[in-house]
């Protein structure tokens, strides 16, 4: 099927051409409805919003570039690049989307990095800095500096309170489980053990085939596998 | 824990008048003597009977005359002293900001004048998909491109979601059925809340090809009622009408996500019904007739969009009642379905049809001189 279907859009047209041509006894119930209220355009591309200066060059431009979306940029985002390419750990930390109603931003007033009702994040470090550079009349890099100072200083309380919290716990009788770190260990020990088991059964096979190579079975006390960690000595190749 | 600890703890001050003492017994969760006396004679009572059908039916024996007696001289004073301790201490403690709870607009939709643009941001409703991925029809509704995603414009939401709503309100206030279909997870309590409240149908599960085109054979076994302005059944009159009638179509049909339903907008585009579809970035705004671009993937979006359109319909149900309750019917019977059968008394009524489960029938109505005036001039929409 070739082109577009227009049926859904013309409604009305054809309500209008059945009336006239007598094929239906009356109007249908959303006859006046959708007259008084038509359908929006649709097709027809319009000017995108512009969010970049554009050069005008002599040149002529092609028009169907002016329809083309443009990328949304805001002066926060080579903040936002330069902060995240000094803390990519940041980035690691999960990051809520939610909104309340929209109007989250608006009651912030960033002469203080901590904003209540907001996580401490990146974006606090960002948006104090575009506050010190705007009211507090700072360049760039010494606002950059004042905010993460700002931003380091309460985040080392964080973790104050938590070693001291668990501190609490367990002077108080808390249990807690494995830490990364234990996990990491049990995790490479039983790698190492099956390793181990592998390791022997596979110098077990090469062994016999080795002894099928040869006409003369060598003694086996003479075969040293190593395994004691007494002598550090290679085993065979395989064959 | 006795009454007396509420007041030192909150401070002489926040109750005025001292307790008398008979409120403090009333209240009093101290172990009385009376109970304690039934509870030792039930337990006694418990290990003497072997059988459960033994044991009296009240054997605390609560119901003694003077405890209930007691109880309703105090049930007044407590009531007031109840409703003085709240309204002394409600304010104390924090103030809890409001935030965002999920089901919110669920159970209180918002209403076609209270969308806003924050509304609509905060519900996701720009979000578009990959820029790749986009449906070039739909350039006119992007405001940008952020973070590899089309963004579409609020501006252009809100101004085809109120287009939208006044379509709806003017179909319902005409009584014409509504079909609300949102066919992905998450999405029925929305299409089920919007359907009650513009008294339409809803549509949570597949469309099944051929509900419109072959209604007949799909929809055999739904009821059909007659009804007459307002609303009301009418009973007698209509019998073999009704159980001859074809099976009734939508007159406006509000789909949720469009990609997935493109069988029953095709239908509905073969049988001339006007639908209205939430329009994403890449689905493609030709399939319905009042395109609404915004978020389908967003639950929030869907629930803010649905709940919207729920309140158009209702606003529009309630003026056509309030209207058929001065007389004035805004809407035409159906051809074919004439006068009652059964009608010797010869009532002036005008009469109406709606149908109990998917259909709508209008019934014919007498020629009351307010109907005929409607007929000819041009109301609202």
């Amino acid at each position: 099927m070739r082109g577009r279907n227009l049926k859904p859009s013309r409604v009305y047209q054809t309500a209008s051409a059945l009336l006239a041509s007598n094929s239906i006894p009356q109007p249908p119930v959303w006859y006046q409805t959708i007259g008084a209220i038509p359908p929006g355009e649709i097709l027809t591309r319009s000017q995108a919003p512009q969010h970049r200066e554009i050069r005008l060059s002599k040149k002529v431009r092609k028009p169907s570039k002016s329809f083309r979306p443009q990328q949304i940029v805001y002066e926060e985002d080579l903040l936002r690049k330069q902060f995240y390419n000094d803390h990519p750990w940041e980035l690691a930390r999960p990051r809520i989307l939610l909104e309340n109603d929209g109007r989250d931003g608006q009651n912030c007033n960033w002469a203080n990095i901590r904003q209540p009702g907001r996580p401490l994040n990146g974006e606090s470090v960002v948006q104090r800095q575009l506050w010190l550079m705007n009211e507090g009349q700072r360049q760039k890099d010494e606002a950059y500096d004042i905010a993460r100072k700002e931003f380091y200083a309460l985040r080392h309380e964080e973790e104050v309170e938590r070693r001291v919290a668990k501190e609490e716990a367990l002077w108080t009788g808390a249990h807690f489980g494995k830490g990364a770190l234990d996990v990491g260990m049990g995790l490479e020990d039983k790698t190492y053990d099956e390793w181990l088991e592998w390791a022997k059964t596979n110098v077990a096979d090469q062994a016999m085939t080795r002894e099928a190579a040869y006409t003369s079975i060598p003694e086996a006390a003479e075969i040293d596998l190593g395994l004691d960690g007494e002598e550090q000595t290679e085993l065979p190749a395989a064959a | 824990m006795i009454l007396r600890n509420i007041a030192l703890r909150h401070g002489r001050r926040a109750l005025a008048p001292p307790l008398r003492k008979s409120f403090l017994r009333s209240l009093t969760t101290d172990t009385l003597t009376q109970d304690s006396i039934s509870v030792e004679e039930s337990i006694g009572q418990q290990q003497t009977s072997a059988y459960s059908h033994e044991l009296p039916i009240n054997p605390l024996h609560f119901s003694n005359p003077n405890n209930a007696t007691r109880a309703k001289e105090g049930v007044k004073e407590n009531y007031f002293l109840t409703k003085h301790l709240k309204k002394r201490t409600a304010k104390l403690g924090a103030v809890v900001e409001p935030v965002y709870v999920p089901d919110t607009f669920v159970r209180n939709p918002p209403k076609p004048e209270d969308v806003t643009l924050e509304l609509l941001l905060a519900s996701q409703s720009h979000l578009g998909h990959s820029t790749s991925l986009w449906n070039p029809a739909n350039q006119r509704y992007i405001f940008g491109i952020r973070q590899g995603v089309h963004i579409i414009s609020l501006e252009e939401t809100a101004a085809h979601l109120r287009r939208a709503a006044k379509v709806v309100e003017g179909v319902a206030y005409h009584g014409g059925l509504i079909l609300f279909v949102g066919t992905r997870a998450g999405q029925s309590s929305a299409v089920v809340k919007a359907a009650e409240l513009a008294k339409g149908c809803h549509l949570f599960e597949r469309w099944i090809p051929g509900t419109i085109t072959n209604g007949d054979q799909l929809l055999a076994k739904c009821d059909l009622k007659v009804v007459d302005k307002d609303d009301t059944e009418i009973t007698s009159g209509f019998e073999t009408k009704v159980e001859e009638w074809t099976a009734l179509k939508p007159d406006l049909v509000v789909c949720l996500n469009p990609l997935e339903n493109y069988i029953m907008l095709h239908e509905c585009g073969l049988n001339n019904i006007p639908t209205m579809g939430i329009i994403d970035t890449d689905a493609d705004p030709t399939w319905v007739t009042y395109p609404i671009p915004a978020n389908d993937d967003s639950i929030r979006c869907i629930q803010v969009i649905a709940g919207v359109l729920g309140r158009a319909g209702e606003e529009g149900q309630k003026k056509r009642l309030e209207a058929a309750r001065t007389g004035t019917v805004t809407w035409l019977p159906p051809p074919g379905l004439g006068r009652p059968e059964v009608g010797g008394e010869a009532e002036k009524a005008s009469f109406a049809a709606k149908s109990a489960q998917s259909t709508v029938v209008q019934g014919n109505s007498e020629a009351s001189p307010v109907f005929t005036r409607q007929i000819g001039d041009s109301p609202e929409l």
